[in-house]
C-alpha cells in the first residue's frame, strides 16, 4: 500500500513540471510520473555526435512565462536565458533577406532598402501587435470563466477582461475582434508590401499548425504567439543554455526543492475511477497510486478516450474528445556540421544567425507548401525554421570537429497521415527535401554535415507521446480556443471526471513552451484540494 | 425646383426595394432610384435568348424572411415559390440522391454507408436545433463592442440566455459552427466523401474560401435557416425567376405608395458638412432628401457615390480594407432537350432538384486551389439547376432553360491570363466540359450560352468585383464587423446616409432582412412607428 499522495501528475512534459512545482509549493505532496527515462517532454536536448548537442524538439524558449521563472526560481536552478539581439533572419534565394532585430527601429531601417513604404510601418504594426497581444495575455493567465453557472470569481474575471478590453481603446478594440478570425496573408498585407517580409511574420501565424497563411484565424494565431512576452512583430527569440533540455532539468529541481516526487521510466496505463471519480492511476507494471487529485500533463484526447474508462467518460463526451483536432504537420530535423554554413545573403554579418533563421521566401510559397500538406503528401519545399544555438551558447559543442556546429530545424508541412507510404519510408526523402531548402539558401551546407537526425511526425508521437505528431497537443486555431480548449464547458483545467484535471498544452491558453496551462492548472488544483481538505 | 422626399433609395434590389416598402408604409414619401432598365439587382429575371428567360444571377431563395412576405403581403403581389426537391450529386458510375422524402434519402444513404444514414437523422435534428437557435441573430441590429450603451446589448442578452439553455453538446457544436471549416466540422459524422463534399458545398458558395478554410462551417446553417421558415421546405425557386420576388417586393412598394424610376442612375450623394442632403442623378437632376438610403455596396457607396475628402479618413481606409473578391460566375444555357446523365440515363425526378457537381472533398478544395492564385477552377464545384421542371413558362414548350452557378471564378485573375474579357469563353468551355464529363451530350443541346463572369456580375449589377454577397461573408465581416467594425448599425459616419444593402448585418442572400432592419431602424430614429 503506497502512502496516499495529494496530486499525481501524468507526464513530466514542462507544463507538468511547473504545476507539480506550484503544488508542491502549496504543500501538497505530489508524484510525477514520467513514461521516458527523461523529464521534459518536448523540452530536451540530444547528443547528436559526441560533444555536440542539440535542441532536440523546440529549440526556442521565448515564450516562457517570466512569472514562472520568477516564482519557481528557475535561475537559482540552473536556467539561463540567451537573448541575441536578431529576433529573425529570412533570407531568400535569390540572396536577398529580411532581418528583424529586437531594436525595432533599427528593423524598419534595415526594412528601408527595399521599401520606405513598409520601413514607415513596421513600428506601428509592431506596436499593434504588442497591444493585442497584451489583452491575449491577460486572457492567457485566466482560467476561461464558467459562463454557464458563474460565481463571483468569474464574474470579476468577465469585468476584468471587459476592462482590459476597453483598456486597448476603441481602434485597437475593434481591431482585435475583426483581424482574429483573419487570415494571417490579409492581416500582413494590410501593413506591409514586401512579400518577403510578409511571409517572415506570416510564419508564426501558421507554425505547427494545419493552416496556410490563407487560412481564416492565423492571424489569432501569430497574435498569441507574442502573447505574455516582448515578441512583437518579430516574435521572441530566447535560447535556454544547454539547450531546452536544461529548462526542463531547472524546472525539475525546482519542483524537487519544492518536495515534488519525479519518478522516471513509469508509464501509466489508465486513470482509476471509483463511482465517476478519479482516484489515482494504475501502472503499466501493474502498480496502483492513489491520490485525491489525478492531474494529465498528456492531451486531453488521450486522457479521455485511452485513459480513462469509457463508462465513465460517457459516449457523448467520448465523441467528443475523440474529435479534438491533433493533424500534426511538424518534422524536426536536427544537424551536426563540421563548421558554420555561410549564407550569403547574412552579408557576412555574423549576428544575423544568432537568431532564427526562416525560409519562407513569400506568402504564396508557404501556401503551395501547406497544399502538398492538405492531400496527404509531404512538401517538397517545406517552409523551414532554423536555429543554430551553438552559435550563442558554446556549451552545445564540447566536441567534435574544431569549429563545429549544431543547427536545429523546424520543417513545415509534413502530415502526419501520409496517403502514400508510411513516414518510416520517406522520412529520409524529408530529410533531403529540408537539405535542398537549405542549400538554396546555405549553398555548401550538405557538405558540412556530420550527422543528421530526422524526426518525422510519427517519431513525435511514439517517442515523445504527442498525439497525431502535434507539438501543440491540439490545434491552436479558434475552434480550439479560450472557453473551448480544449472542450467547451470543460476550458477550466478539470476534465469532464471528478478529481481528473488537464495541465498540458491541450488546456487553454495552449501549447508552446509557455508554461501557461501548468500554471493555470495548478491554481485550481490547489483551490480545489484546499476546499476539499477544509 | 427639387422634388423633396423623406427617404430616397438608391438601387432597386431586393433590399432597396424591401426598404422601400416599409418606408413608405410607415408614411414616409420614399423614391428608390435604379439604373437598370429592369428592377432587382442581382435578383432579375432577363430574356436572353429569345423566347428563353433566365434567373441571370441569383438563381434559388430559401432565405427570404418570413415576416418580409407576411408584413409586404407579398403573395398578394404575385410571389409564389416553388420547391425545388432534392440534390442530386452525379459520380463515375454511381451517384448521391438526397431527397425531401426522409425515406428515401436514409435508403440511399444505407447504400453508401449504414454509420452516415445514422448520423445524418442525428446531423439533421441538430442542425435545425443550431439554426433554431441562431435565426433571431438575422433581426437583431448589432451593438458596438466597444460601445457602453446598454441597449444596444439587450437583444444579445436574449441570445445569451437561449445559449444557456442549450444543452453542453449543442453549446459544443455551435462553437465549432462559427470557427470550423465545413470539411473538419463534417468530418465529426460522416464518412461518404461525396456526401461530405455536396454536403460543404453550401458552405462555400458565395466566399473566396475552400471548404477546408476554418469559417465556412458557419454558412452550412443558412441552408437549415431556410427549411424551418415553414413558408418552404429548403430551396426553391420564384416563379418567373428570381425576377419575380423582385417584382412582388416592388409591387408591395408601389401600393404602400412608394415611387421607383428606372434608368435613373445616381452620380452622387450631396452633402451639407457631415450631413446627407439627397443625390444628383447622373442626368443632373437634383433630388433633395431628408434620409437617403443605399442599398449599394459600402465601396461603391463610400468611394464612389461621395465627394473625396466628405469622410473619416480612419473610416475611409476600414471601408477601403472590406473584402469582396468576388469568387462565382453564372452559366445560363438554353437548350432545346433535357441532359442525359451517364450515372442514372433518363429524364426523371434527378433533374428536378439541384444537380450539384461536388463528388469529393479533394475536388473541392481543389477547385479552390485554382483561385487561391488567380487562376479560374478547371473543374470547378457546379449548383445546376433546370427550372424549366418546375416553372415550364421559362422556356418555349419542351425547351429548357439550365441554370449554372460555378465557383470557383476569382474576380483578379492572374496576369499572365489578361482580363476576364479574354477569358469569359474558356471558363464557360470548362463549365461545358466538367458538365459533359457526367453528361456528355450537354455540347448537342445546347441552343444559347451566357457566360457570366465576376467582372461581367459587377458591370450589370455594379456589385463591386463581382461579389454576390455585397463583400465576403468571412467571419471577420460578420455582425458587429459588418460591414465597418463600429457602423453595424446601418448608419454611417455622414448623417442622414444609412447602408440598407447586403454588405451589412446579417449579409447576402436573398434575404432582405438587411432592408427592413435598415429601415426598422432609420423610423426608430425618427421616432415613426413601423405602421
Amino acid at each position: 500500500m503506497t502512502e496516499r499522495n495529494d496530486a499525481v501528475v501524468i507526464g513530466a512534459g514542462h507544463n507538468a513540471l511547473v504545476t507539480a512545482a506550484y503544488l508542491g509549493r502549496a504543500g501538497l505532496r505530489t508524484l510525477v510520473l514520467e513514461r521516458r527515462e527523461r523529464v521534459g517532454g518536448a523540452a530536451d536536448t540530444t547528443e547528436l555526435a559526441p560533444g555536440m548537442r542539440v535542441p532536440t524538439l523546440a529549440h526556442t524558449v521565448g515564450r516562457l512565462r517570466p512569472s514562472i521563472v520568477r516564482d519557481l526560481a528557475l535561475k537559482e536552478h540552473g536556467l539561463t536565458l540567451l537573448a541575441p539581439e536578431v529576433r529573425v533572419f529570412a533570407p531568400s534565394p535569390d540572396g536577398s533577406a529580411v532581418t528583424l532585430w529586437r531594436d525595432v527601429a533599427a528593423t524598419a531601417e534595415g526594412l528601408r532598402k527595399r521599401s520606405s513604404a513598409d520601413a514607415d510601418a513596421y513600428a506601428g504594426f509592431d506596436r499593434q501587435v504588442r497591444a493585442l497581444g497584451h489583452f491575449l495575455a491577460d486572457l492567457g493567465q485566466e482560467t476561461p470563466p464558467d459562463i454557464l453557472s458563474p460565481g463571483i470569481g468569474d464574474a470579476l474575471a468577465g469585468l476584468k477582461l471587459g476592462r482590459t478590453y476597453r483598456g486597448l481603446g476603441k481602434v485597437d478594440a475593434r481591431t482585435l475582434l475583426r483581424v482574429l478570425p483573419m487570415a494571417v496573408a490579409d492581416y500582413v498585407a494590410e501593413a506591409f508590401e514586401t512579400d518577403a517580409l510578409r511571409a517572415a511574420i506570416a510564419w508564426r501565424g501558421v507554425r505547427y499548425a494545419e493552416l496556410g497563411p490563407w487560412s481564416g484565424g492565423s492571424t489569432a494565431v501569430l497574435l498569441t504567439d507574442g502573447a505574455g512576452n516582448d515578441g512583437g512583430a518579430a516574435g521572441e527569440t530566447i535560447y535556454a543554455r544547454g539547450g531546452p533540455g536544461a529548462l526542463a532539468e531547472a524546472l525539475a529541481a525546482a519542483a524537487r526543492a519544492a518536495g515534488v516526487e519525479i519518478r522516471t521510466g513509469a508509464t501509466v496505463s489508465r486513470v482509476g475511477t471509483d463511482d465517476g471519480r478519479a482516484t489515482g492511476v494504475v501502472l503499466e507494471s501493474g502498480e496502483v497510486v492513489d491520490a485525491r487529485a489525478v492531474v494529465s500533463g498528456t492531451d486531453a484526447r488521450r486522457t479521455l478516450t485511452e485513459l480513462v474508462d469509457p463508462v465513465t467518460v460517457g459516449p457523448s463526451m467520448r465523441w467528443r474528445a475523440g474529435n479534438i483536432r491533433q493533424p500534426g504537420v511538424v518534422a524536426k530535423v536536427n544537424l551536426a556540421l563540421r563548421a558554420t554554413p555561410t549564407f550569403p545573403a547574412a552579408g557576412g554579418d555574423p549576428r544575423t544567425l544568432r537568431g532564427r533563421i526562416v525560409v519562407a521566401p513569400g506568402i504564396d510559397a508557404m501556401e503551395r507548401a501547406f497544399d502538398a500538406a492538405k492531400y496527404g503528401r509531404p512538401s517538397d519545399t517545406p517552409v523551414v525554421e532554423a536555429t543554430i544555438p551553438s552559435l550563442v551558447d558554446a556549451s552545445l559543442v564540447t566536441g567534435g570537429p574544431e569549429g563545429g556546429q549544431v543547427m536545429s530545424v523546424i520543417a513545415q508541412y509534413a502530415p502526419v497521415d501520409l496517403r502514400e507510404g508510411s513516414w518510416d519510408d520517406q522520412r529520409d526523402a524529408f530529410g533531403d527535401a529540408v537539405m535542398g531548402v537549405l542549400e538554396s539558401v546555405a549553398p555548401g551546407i550538405g557538405g558540412l554535415v556530420e550527422a543528421r537526425q530526422v524526426l518525422t511526425p510519427r517519431d513525435l508521437e511514439r517517442e515523445y507521446g504527442l498525439a497525431g505528431g502535434h507539438p501543440l497537443h491540439a490545434e491552436p486555431t479558434l475552434d480550439s480556443f479560450f472557453l473551448w480548449r480544449p472542450l467547451f464547458g470543460h476550458a477550466r483545467y478539470r476534465l469532464p471526471v471528478e478529481g481528473l484535471y488537464l495541465c498540458g498544452s491541450s488546456a487553454h491558453p495552449g501549447g508552446g513552451i509557455t508554461g501557461g496551462p501548468g500554471q493555470n492548472a495548478a491554481r485550481e488544483v490547489v483551490a480545489d484540494l484546499r476546499r476539499r481538505r477544509g | 425646383m427639387a422634388e423633396r422626399y423623406d427617404a430616397v433609395i438608391i438601387g432597386g434590389g431586393h433590399n432597396g426595394l424591401v426598404s422601400a416598402a416599409y418606408l413608405a408604409r410607415a408614411g414616409m414619401k420614399t423614391l428608390v432610384l435604379e439604373s437598370r432598365h429592369v428592377l432587382g439587382g442581382a435578383a432579375v429575371t432577363e430574356e436572353i435568348v429569345p423566347g428563353f428567360r433566365f434567373s441571370a444571377f441569383s438563381y434559388v431563395v430559401s432565405l427570404l424572411r418570413p415576416e418580409i412576405i407576411r408584413e409586404l403581403r407579398l403573395p398578394q403581389h404575385g410571389l409564389d415559390i416553388l420547391p425545388l426537391d432534392g440534390t442530386f450529386t452525379p459520380l463515375d458510375g454511381d451517384y448521391l440522391w438526397r431527397v425531401n422524402d426522409h425515406g428515401r434519402t436514409m435508403r440511399e444513404l444505407r447504400r453508401w454507408n449504414p454509420s452516415d444514414a445514422e448520423a445524418y437523422e442525428e446531423y439533421g435534428q441538430l442542425m435545425v436545433e443550431m439554426a433554431k437557435f441562431i435565426k433571431p441573430i438575422l433581426g437583431i441590429v448589432p451593438p458596438d463592442p466597444t460601445g457602453r450603451d446598454p441597449r444596444e446589448f439587450l437583444p444579445l442578452a436574449g441570445l445569451a440566455r437561449a445559449f444557456q439553455q442549450l444543452p453542453e453538446r449543442q453549446q459544443a457544436v455551435f462553437v465549432q459552427l462559427m470557427t470550423m471549416s465545413a470539411s473538419a466540422f463534417l468530418d465529426q459524422w460522416f464518412e461518404t466523401d461525396p456526401l461530405k463534399a455536396t454536403m460543404s458545398a453550401s458552405g462555400i458558395i458565395g466566399t473566396y474560401l475552400g471548404v477546408k478554410s476554418p469559417g465556412t462551417a458557419y454558412v452550412l446553417l443558412h441552408h437549415y435557416m431556410g427549411e424551418i421558415d415553414g413558408a418552404f421546405r429548403a430551396w426553391g425557386i420564384p416563379k418567373g425567376g428570381t425576377g419575380g420576388i423582385s417584382l412582388a417586393i416592388a409591387s408591395a412598394a408601389r401600393s404602400l405608395g412608394a415611387e421607383i424610376r428606372l434608368e435613373a442612375p445616381v452620380a452622387r450623394i450631396t452633402t451639407v458638412g457631415d450631413r446627407a442632403t439627397g443625390v444628383v442623378l447622373e442626368s443632373g437632376e437634383e433630388i433633395e432628401a431628408a434620409a437617403v438610403l443605399a442599398s449599394t455596396d459600402v465601396r461603391r457607396t463610400f468611394l464612389q457615390l461621395l465627394e473625396p475628402g466628405t469622410l473619416d479618413p480612419d473610416f475611409e481606409a476600414e471601408v477601403k480594407r472590406f473584402k469582396f473578391r468576388g469568387s462565382s460566375g453564372k452559366v445560363n444555357l438554353a437548350v432545346d432537350r433535357l441532359p442525359d446523365f451517364l450515372c442514372l440515363p433518363g429524364q426523371g425526378e434527378h433533374l428536378r432538384g439541384a444537380i450539384s457537381f461536388s463528388p469529393s472533398i479533394d475536388y473541392m478544395e481543389r477547385a479552390y486551389d485554382d483561385a487561391k492564385y488567380g487562376r479560374f477552377s478547371q473543374r470547378p464545384y457546379i449548383d445546376m439547376i433546370i427550372p424549366t421542371l418546375v416553372d415550364p413558362t421559362m422556356a418555349p414548350p419542351g425547351k429548357h432553360v439550365i441554370s449554372c452557378f460555378v465557383q470557383y471564378a476569382p474576380y483578379k485573375l492572374d496576369p499572365s491570363l489578361g482580363t476576364w474579357d479574354d477569358q469569359r469563353e474558356a471558363f464557360g468551355d470548362a463549365v461545358i466540359e466538367t458538365i459533359a464529363e457526367r453528361a456528355p451530350d450537354i455540347r448537342d443541346i445546347i441552343i444559347g450560352r451566357q457566360v457570366h463572369t465576376p467582372l461581367d456580375i459587377e458591370r450589370i449589377t455594379g456589385l463591386t468585383e463581382g461579389n454576390i454577397f455585397q463583400g465576403e461573408l468571412s467571419l471577420e465581416q460578420l455582425f458587429f464587423s459588418r460591414p465597418v467594425p463600429g457602423y453595424a448599425r446601418f448608419r454611417t459616419p455622414i448623417r442622414d446616409l444609412w447602408l440598407c444593402g447586403s454588405s451589412t448585418h446579417p449579409g447576402g442572400g436573398i434575404m432582405g432582412a438587411n432592408g427592413r432592419l435598415a429601415a426598422m431602424e432609420l423610423l426608430r430614429a425618427r421616432g415613426r412607428k413601423a405602421a
